[in-house]
C-alpha cells in the first residue's frame, strides 16, 4: 500500500480558484475522463491498437492547465497529457488520432494550439520547453512554458539538463511532474532516489514543491504561484503532483504482474473528480443541476469525439513524402515517384 | 421503416499479441437491443478478464461462439443488426495489436501482382 | 529450405526435450536462460525487464529464476543503461542490457558510440567490453513512434561494434548465444515483427558450424539473389514464391551479421545468379543495401548482369499505422526489381 510520501503542500486555493472557475474544471475534468472511457472502449473494440489512460490524474492535468494562458503560453507534453490538451482547447480529434495511429504527434495544429505535438520520447521535450521560454524572454514576450513529465521521465539526463540551463538562464519555466507513482511496472522506490522529485528543486537552485495531484485546487494553485513566479522575471519552478496511474501502463499491459490490486482500489477511492465534487458541494459551487448538465455535456463532446476520430480519414500514402522537408529534394522526389508507379493503392 | 445492416464484429486482440481468448460469459443475447459500449462479453485471454463493450448500438442478431469456446482473433464474434442503410464494409477483423501494435498479418498477398519473365538464357 | 545449417549437438541435459516449438520471444527467453545458467558473470537488465518480464515478455521469468541482482529492473534513462553496462564489463561481468525499443537507443548513442565501441582500443586491449546490447528493432507492428526504427546502418558504421538481426526463432536463439559468448560488444537486433512467429527450435548450446560473420542461404534459386535480413527475410521468401509461379528461381541469403558482413557469402550467391537486389526497411539513402550493394559490385562484378538494385524504406521519418505497408519494402516492389535486373541489357 503505498500513498503519496512526501508532504504534498494542501495551500487555500488561489484567488482565482473561484465558483466559475472550480465549475470549469469540473467539466473539463469529467469530459476528460469520459473521453478516456470511450478510449479504453474503442482500443477493446479494435479501432486504437492500444491507448494510454490518464484516469485519477484529471486534476493534474486539467487543473494545472487552466492557469496557463493560451495567448501567451505553450506546453511540452509527453504523451498522457490529454487532459492538458482538452483544457487548452486543442482539437480533440486531433489529438486522439495520435491513438488510432492516424499520424504520430497528432492531426491538430501544435503551433496554433500552443501545445507541443505529443512525444513519446518521455524527457526528451523538456529542454525544448526551456529553449522556448529563453526565446521567449529574448524576443521581449511574457510566455511562460510548461514542461511536463513524469516520475519515470524524471531519472533521464535530458530533465536534469533542462532543469540546469533553465535556473542557469533563469527562464520562464514551470517543470510539472506528474508523479503517478508507476513508471510502466517500476514503482517510485525503484526509480526517485530520495523519495522526492520536487526536493531536486533545491539543487537547481529553484523552488520544488510536492502538491497533492489529485486536489484540483492545491495542483491550480502551484501552477499558478509558479506562472506567476516565471512572469515577474523570477525564474523556473519544479511542482511534483503526486498522483497515481490507476489503469493499466497501457491497455496492452497487465498490472497484475507488478503491482497489488488492492493499490489500485485504494487510489480509486481517492479519485479527484471525486474530491472536487464534494469540495464544490461543500462551498455551494455545485448544485444537483449543476452535476447533471456536466454529466450530459462531457458524455456528449466525448461520443463527439469518439465518433470524429472513429471515422477521421486515413492520411493518403502521398502524405509519405509532403512534410520530410521544406525544401524538397530530387531524390525525395524520385523517391516519390517510385512509391507512385510501384505502391500507391 | 428504417433500414437496418448486418454488422459482424470480430475479436480483436486485446493486448500484447494474443492469437485467441475465451468467451467467459455472454452478456447480451440474441434478440437483445443494445447500447454502443455496453457490457457485451466476457472474455478470458492469456492474463486476465476483459469486458468487451459493444461496438455499436443495434440488437444482437447472431453469437459466433458458446461460452467456453475459444475464438480466435480475426474471427467473428458477434453479428448485430444496426439501424442505417449499407455503406461501409463490414468492420472485419481489425488486426491483432501487439503490446504496441499490431501483430502482422501472414500471408497478404502483393497488390499488383508483378509479373517477372525469366531471363534468356 | 534450410540451406546450408546443420545444428550441432549441444551438451545440454539429456533429459530436456531438444526440439520445441516457439515463438521468437521464447526462443530469445530460451537463450538468455542458456546463458544466465552457463556464465554467473552474465546480467540482464533494462528497464521493465524484472517483475514485468519486458513489454515484449522476452525476459519473461527470468528474474524470478535468477534473482534480482542478476536480472533487475533499471530507472528509466537509456544513456546510464548502456553506461552501467560499461562499468560493469570493466569490473568483469558480462552485462546483456536491454533497450526497450530502437527509437530509445538515441539517448544512449553517446555512450554506445563514445565509450562502449572504442573502449577495447583504447585500452589497448585491456579492457574488453563483452557486451549484448538487445534492441527489439524494425517496423511492421504499427506501434507508436519511436517504436520502428531501423539504426543498423548506424550501429554497422561504428568501428569496434559487431551488429547482427536474426530472422526465425531458431536463429535468434543461436545468435543471442553468439553474441553474450563473443568478447566485443554486439548490438543484438530483434525484429518485432517476426516476435510471434512460431517454429520448431533446437535448444543447441553450440552454435554449431555458423560462426560470427556467416550468412546462410535460405531459398535456393538460379535466376537472382534476394539479400535481406530481420523480417525482411520472410517478405524476400514469399516474394520467391510469388516469382516461382512465373518461372523464375530466386535465391534468398539471409545475411544474419550487419557487421562483420560476409562479403563472400554474398558474392558466391551473386556470382551463382548474377544478379541481386538488397532489401531493408531502413531508409534508402546511406543504408547498409548501400554496403551490400558495394560489396556484390566488388567481389563479383564480372559475373553479374546487371547492377545491383536496392529495395528500401523511403526517406522520410518512420510513419503512421496506416502507412506503414506503404513505406515498407512491398512484395511488388520487390518483384520489380528482380524485373529490372531480369531485363537489364548493357548499353
Amino acid at each position: 500500500m503505498t500513498m503519496p510520501s512526501p508532504t504534498p503542500a494542501r495551500p487555500e486555493p488561489h484567488p482565482d480558484f473561484g465558483p466559475d472557475f472550480a465549475r470549469r474544471c469540473y467539466l473539463q475534468m469529467l469530459t476528460a475522463r469520459r473521453i478516456d472511457e470511450e478510449a479504453i472502449a474503442l482500443q477493446r473494440q479494435g479501432v486504437f491498437p492500444a491507448y494510454v489512460s490518464l484516469r485519477g490524474q484529471e486534476a493534474a492535468q486539467v487543473a494545472g492547465a487552466a492557469a496557463l494562458d493560451t495567448e501567451r503560453d505553450f506546453a511540452f507534453p509527453t504523451y498522457r497529457e490529454m487532459g492538458v490538451a482538452l483544457a487548452m482547447g486543442v482539437d480533440m480529434v486531433g489529438y486522439m488520432a495520435s491513438h488510432r495511429a492516424l499520424w504520430h504527434g497528432g492531426l491538430y495544429d501544435p503551433a496554433a494550439s500552443r501545445f507541443a505535438a505529443l512525444n513519446a520520447v518521455v524527457g526528451g521535450p523538456v529542454p525544448h520547453a526551456v529553449g522556448w521560454a529563453v526565446g521567449e524572454r529574448l524576443r521581449g514576450g511574457s510566455g511562460c512554458a510548461v514542461a511536463y513529465f513524469g516520475d519515470g521521465a524524471s531519472s533521464e539526463g535530458d530533465v536534469h539538463e533542462a532543469m540546469n540551463f533553465a535556473a542557469v538562464y533563469r527562464a520562464p519555466v514551470v517543470f510539472f511532474c506528474q508523479n503517478n507513482r508507476w513508471a510502466l511496472s517500476v514503482p517510485n522506490e525503484r526509480q526517485v532516489a530520495g523519495g522526492s522529485v520536487a526536493a531536486r528543486g533545491q539543487g537547481y537552485g529553484m523552488p520544488g514543491t510536492a502538491v497533492d495531484g489529485n486536489d484540483a485546487a492545491a495542483v491550480h494553485h502551484a501552477m499558478a504561484r509558479a506562472l506567476e513566479r516565471a512572469r515577474a522575471g523570477e525564474g523556473p519552478s519544479l511542482i511534483e503532483a503526486l498522483t497515481y496511474r490507476v489503469e493499466p501502463h497501457s491497455t496492452s499491459d497487465d498490472t497484475s504482474r507488478y503491482r497489488d490490486a488492492e493499490e489500485e482500489r485504494a487510489w480509486r477511492g481517492r479519485d479527484p473528480l471525486t474530491l472536487l465534487r464534494a469540495r464544490m458541494e461543500a462551498d455551494g459551487s455545485g448544485d444537483a443541476a449543476f452535476f447533471e448538465r456536466a454529466e450530459q455535456e462531457a458524455r456528449e463532446r466525448a461520443e463527439a469525439v469518439r465518433d470524429g476520430v472513429s471515422t477521421a480519414p486515413e492520411p493518403d500514402g502521398a502524405d509519405l513524402f509532403t512534410h520530410v522537408f521544406r525544401e524538397p529534394t530530387e531524390e525525395l522526389a524520385r523517391q516519390q515517384r517510385v512509391w507512385h508507379e510501384e505502391v500507391r493503392p | 421503416m428504417t433500414d437496418t445492416t448486418e454488422r459482424t464484429f470480430a475479436l480483436p486482440d486485446l493486448g500484447e499479441g494474443l492469437v485467441e481468448a475465451t468467451v467467459l460469459e455472454w452478456l447480451a443475447a440474441p434478440g437483445d437491443r443494445i447500447g454502443r459500449n455496453a457490457p457485451l462479453v466476457e472474455l478470458e485471454t492469456t492474463k486476465s478478464a476483459v469486458e468487451i463493450p459493444s461496438p455499436y448500438a443495434g440488437t444482437v442478431v447472431r453469437l459466433h461462439a458458446e461460452e467456453g469456446e475459444v475464438v480466435q482473433v480475426g474471427s467473428a464474434l458477434v453479428t448485430f443488426a444496426v439501424e442505417g442503410p449499407a455503406g461501409e464494409a463490414d468492420d472485419g477483423a481489425a488486426g491483432q495489436a501487439g503490446i504496441v501494435g499490431r501483430v502482422p498479418q501472414d500471408g497478404e498477398a502483393p497488390r499488383r501482382r508483378v509479373r517477372l519473365r525469366p531471363p534468356e538464357e | 529450405m534450410t540451406g546450408t545449417i546443420t545444428e550441432a549437438a549441444g551438451a545440454a541435459d539429456a533429459s530436456a526435450p531438444r526440439v520445441r516449438e516457439m515463438s521468437m520471444q521464447q526462443a530469445v527467453n530460451a537463450a538468455l536462460r542458456t546463458v544466465l545458467r552457463e556464465d554467473p558473470r552474465t546480467l540482464v537488465f533494462g528497464e521493465d525487464v524484472g517483475a514485468l518480464g519486458g513489454v515484449f515478455r522476452v525476459t519473461d521469468g527470468l528474474q524470478e529464476e535468477f534473482g534480482a541482482e542478476r536480472v533487475f529492473d533499471t530507472p528509466l534513462a537509456e544513456s546510464a543503461i548502456i553506461g552501467m553496462a560499461v562499468g560493469l564489463a570493466m569490473n568483469g561481468w558480462r552485462p546483456i542490457p536491454e533497450l526497450q525499443f530502437d527509437g530509445f537507443a538515441y539517448p544512449a548513442v553517446d555512450q554506445i558510440v563514445n565509450q562502449l565501441a572504442r573502449m577495447n582500443y583504447r585500452s589497448r586491449g585491456a579492457v574488453p567490453m563483452p557486451v549484448t546490447l538487445r534492441l527489439p528493432s524494425f517496423g511492421g507492428i504499427q506501434a507508436p513512434e519511436h517504436h520502428g526504427e531501423s539504426l543498423e546502418a548506424l550501429f554497422a558504421h561504428v568501428p569496434g561494434l559487431k551488429v547482427c538481426a536474426p530472422c526465425d526463432p531458431q536463429d535468434a536463439y543461436r545468435l543471442l548465444l553468439q553474441s553474450v559468448r563473443c568478447d566485443d560488444p554486439v548490438v543484438y537486433m530483434e525484429p518485432k515483427a517476426r516476435y510471434w512467429d512460431r517454429r520448431p527450435v533446437e535448444l543447441a548450446h553450440d552454435p554449431g558450424d555458423m560462426p560470427v560473420g556467416r550468412s546462410r542461404v535460405l531459398r535456393r534459386g538460379r535466376h537472382a539473389t534476394l539479400v535481406a535480413w530481420g523480417a525482411m527475410v520472410h517478405r524476400c521468401l514469399q516474394a520467391a514464391e510469388y516469382a516461382a509461379e512465373d518461372g523464375v528461381e530466386l535465391e534468398v541469403v539471409d545475411l544474419r551479421w550487419l557487421k562483420p558482413i560476409d562479403a563472400e557469402g554474398l558474392a558466391a550467391s551473386a556470382a551463382r545468379t548474377r544478379r541481386a537486389v538488397v532489401v531493408h526497411e531502413a531508409p534508402l539513402t546511406a543504408g547498409l543495401g548501400a554496403e551490400v550493394s558495394a560489396l556484390v559490385t566488388e567481389r563479383a562484378f564480372g559475373a553479374l548482369a546487371a547492377p545491383v538494385e536496392r529495395v528500401a524504406g523511403f526517406d522520410v521519418p518512420y510513419p503512421a499505422g496506416p502507412l506503414e505497408p506503404q513505406y515498407l519494402p512491398t512484395i511488388d516492389r520487390i518483384l520489380s526489381a528482380v524485373q529490372r535486373t531480369l531485363e537489364y541489357k548493357r548499353p
